[in-house]
């Protein structure tokens, strides 16, 4: 009904490979861009910023790029959190070294380190795989961390030990630091989430992401038929790790305003896989999906008791969130182990061919 | 994309609830934790601090004759979670009180934008006592600073220049809390040439500090100061009982005080030590009327009432009322906002008249605090574990000044550089 397929002919392969083969999809795809770019920041609160809108955006980001490495070039990895922090201390040092910088530009470039970070920890991909190539992440995980903690330089000596953003502006206006609007930081948080996701979904769908699903798939059969296996996983590497330290740097610097090193410890990368698993991986609206349920839904369900009117102790809602949020996850990975993603695919299947199952 | 849509909606849910907490009375959220690897030590004192409350409100319905909603938002401790319940309160909230350290970073640079004050009782950030540059947030009765201060008094007799020569260790946990007293430690070695020897432990080793205290044994410290919280504190008690460390050598922050930490080792945590600005007074008149409001009510979850931290929790509550107070007197008003109490916790005059009338005497020693000083810098005393329960052992001690409030001031200022613009109160100059 709502996804009748009906009249819409494809005439020449190249349509038939189109991005939106079906209409209905690409009509979805542009009202939930005009929710989030004109929608979402004129009716939503601070509140709505600061705990659902940004955060979402920022953690939907990370799965992403995890989401390359895993989901398309399956190489597993658990130092997502640790990568985030490469980001996130890049662009510190590059916005207090370097004060006249473009804040943007800074965020953009921070990613480049973090991909640097990822190659590094990338190379022993070559010779391990799965299991043990996690251990290796795991290690990058853990060395970063107490990196942070003990290299003073990176958070310029403070007593504290802490990251804290500085006020920094582009053309007069704050975009970072407690002067900036809430506002403003979400629009550039939605710019490069949308900018990245767009070119994600270029790169899965290209050469590169072809080469990444063979390799996932098997890689001796890729190398069989010709693809250089180095490449194909450094690649990912490095574009996984550069997505993941913008969406770092984003995370601190659009969001947080403050950081430590143990922020970026295993709970972050393992919250950030969860994102991932529970999207779906090897999909891309997955990471949307997956960070809505676990970034979400807390907050919402935190809010429902005193919607509704009901005088609940503050620690009880704690409990019972941690207990609804772990229940859905298990719920919908036995409905669907592939992951939400899969089960919207498997919905707008259904759609198509309504009234007539097979 | 359903889900999407669920969001839409959900967000325009959201946006009723943003402005709709309960607005009835003077709103002071307190951001607690109850659940979380720290709940243990947490949860007494936030019983402490709603049972001031309540007791305010059923003995004298409130404060001036308007209810305090106190009203929890739990965070686990996690920043996260913290800073989803600022930007839930804050709309109403005449004030902040961020209970982590984390959670006080990220709320501190936006305390001259939203206009809320932060309380944050014996924690936070040393330098915020620097009411000039600091101007929303509050730390009485005393900073992390005077705490260490007031250790290296005692444990020198009085007379820091004794500690010539001698190995002092800080037992810390790796984390801006943690670090805080480094600064101070480090340029009061220097002056009174005495050894300092940082042993930081890893909030992942928290549990099993067998390595730090093996390094500590090497060391043959004369003195090891604590710096924990949490389950920090109960493993190191634990391994000092094991490796015998003579307790008598080893002190702790306030926050290392915690009774069920040393309940476990008993009879052999004699002699261990707690810097305290509060000290728990069962006899006190307070507890009396909190019997017959809140106990005898059934109102309170309180397990152990005559304990450091509860009795603790219950200080903190009573220098917000008394902000409260304080502001309502001088601005002649009942529903108080954020930037009269602000002025309120600037003026606070905790005497020793005011403690009495409050049945409040000998629970927090008396102080004052001003527009350039937000700590009051009340002193302390120093607690002793008898095997059952802490003890008072020492006279009232005062921190050293004249080292702290220049670091304060430079600290200050460097904080107020990083963070341009950052609006100064000239008027305290």
């Amino acid at each position: 009904m709502l996804y009748r397929t009906a009249g819409q002919y494809k005439t020449t392969y190249r349509a038939d490979q189109g991005l939106f083969p079906i209409k209905q999809d690409a009509f979805l795809l542009g009202l939930i861009l005009v929710f989030a770019w004109v929608v979402f920041p004129f009716t939503a609160t601070e509140f709505t910023f600061q705990t659902l809108l940004t955060p979402i955006l920022i953690y939907s980001l990370a799965a992403l790029g995890l989401n390359i490495l895993t989901g398309y070039a399956g190489q597993l990895s658990l130092g997502t959190g640790a990568f985030m922090g490469v980001g996130a201390y890049a662009c510190y040092k590059l916005v207090t070294l370097m004060p006249w910088m473009n804040p943007i530009i800074a965020i953009l470039l921070s990613g480049v380190f973090s991909a640097g970070v990822g190659v590094a920890f990338g190379i022993p991909s070559l010779r391990i795989k799965g299991f043990y190539l996690a251990i290796a992440t795991l290690a990058a995980q853990f060395f970063l961390v107490w990196l942070f903690e003990k290299w003073s330089w990176l958070y310029n000596d403070n007593a504290s030990g802490a990251i804290q953003v500085p006020n920094l502006e582009i053309f007069g206006i704050y975009v970072s630091g407690p002067q900036a609007a809430s506002v403003t930081q979400y629009y550039l948080v939605l710019a490069i989430v949308t900018l990245l996701t767009w070119v994600t979904i270029n790169l899965t769908r290209g050469n590169l992401g072809r080469t990444w699903k063979a390799t996932r798939d098997m890689d001796i059969a890729a190398e069989l038929i010709g693809i250089n296996l180095m490449r194909s996983k450094l690649t990912a590497f490095a574009i996984s790790s550069y997505i993941v330290g913008v969406s770092g740097a984003l995370f601190v610097f659009m969001w947080r305003g403050a950081a430590e090193p143990n922020l970026f410890d295993i709970p972050l990368s393992f919250r950030v896989l969860f994102i991932a698993i529970i999207g779906g991986l090897g999909s891309i609206l997955g990471n949307y999906l997956g960070a809505i349920l676990i970034v979400g839904l807390p907050v919402l369900l935190g809010t429902l008791p005193s919607a509704l009117g009901i005088q609940v102790e503050s620690a009880l809602i704690e409990h019972l969130n941690t207990m609804i949020v772990g229940s859905l996850i298990i719920f919908f990975l036995i409905i669907e182990p592939h992951g939400l993603a899969q089960l919207w695919r498997l919905i707008r299947e259904k759609l198509i061919i309504w009234p007539f199952p097979h | 994309m359903k889900t999407w849509q669920e969001l839409a909606m959900a967000t325009a849910v959201g946006l009723v609830l943003g402005g709709a907490a309960l607005a009835e009375g003077i709103y002071t959220p307190n951001l607690a934790y109850r659940t979380g690897p720290f709940a243990a030590t947490g949860t007494p004192i936030m019983d402490g601090q709603k049972d001031y409350m309540a007791l305010l409100n059923a003995r004298d319905g409130g404060i001036g004759g308007v209810a305090i909603n106190f009203e929890e938002c739990e965070t686990g401790y996690s920043t996260e979670k913290g800073v989803e319940c600022y930007e839930r309160t804050k709309a109403d909230a005449v004030v902040t009180q961020p209970w982590s350290t984390g959670i006080t970073l990220q709320v501190l640079p936006k305390t001259n934008v939203d206009k809320i004050p932060i309380l944050a009782p014996g924690y936070g950030f040393s330098p915020m006592s620097d009411g000039a540059v600091f101007q929303w947030a509050f730390n009485p009765p005393a900073s992390y600073w005077d705490g260490a201060s007031m250790i290296l008094n005692e444990i020198s007799g009085g007379d820091p220049a004794s500690l010539k020569g001698k190995k002092i260790v800080l037992l810390h946990l790796d984390h801006p809390f943690g670090k805080e007293p480094i600064p101070l430690l480090e340029t009061m070695a220097k002056e009174y040439g005495f050894d300092l020897v940082l042993v930081p432990v890893g909030l992942k080793e928290m549990q099993n500090q067998s390595a730090q205290w093996l390094q500590i044994r090497r060391e043959r410290p004369d003195f090891v100061i604590m710096w924990g919280w949490g389950a920090m504190n109960a493993a190191a008690i634990n391994e000092a009982v094991k490796t015998k460390y003579p307790m008598d050598q080893f002190v702790g922050v306030w926050w290392a005080g915690h009774d069920a930490d040393l309940k476990q080792v008993g009879e052999a945590g004699k002699g261990y030590r707690s810097i305290s600005w509060s000290m728990p007074q069962p006899d006190a008149p307070i507890m009396a009327d909190l019997k017959q409001y809140v106990y005898d009510k059934g109102n309170s979850t309180a397990e152990d009432p005559d304990s450091v931290f509860y009795q603790r929790g219950l200080v903190i509550s009573m220098m917000l009322a008394e902000g409260i107070r304080t502001a309502q007197q001088h601005f002649d008003v009942g529903e108080i906002t954020p930037e009269q109490l602000r002025w309120g916790l600037e003026n606070l005059d905790i005497s020793d008249e005011r403690l009495a009338e409050l049945g409040m005497t000998g629970m927090v020693p008396p102080f004052k605090t001003s527009c350039d000083n937000h700590t009051g810098h009340s002193g302390g005393w120093m607690l002793e574990w008898d095997g059952t329960r802490f003890v008072q052992s020492s006279d009232l001690l005062q921190a050293d000044a004249s080292f702290i409030r220049p670091l304060e001031v430079k600290a200050a200022e460097e904080y107020a550089a990083e963070n341009q613009p950052w609006p100064i109160n000239e008027d305290c100059k």
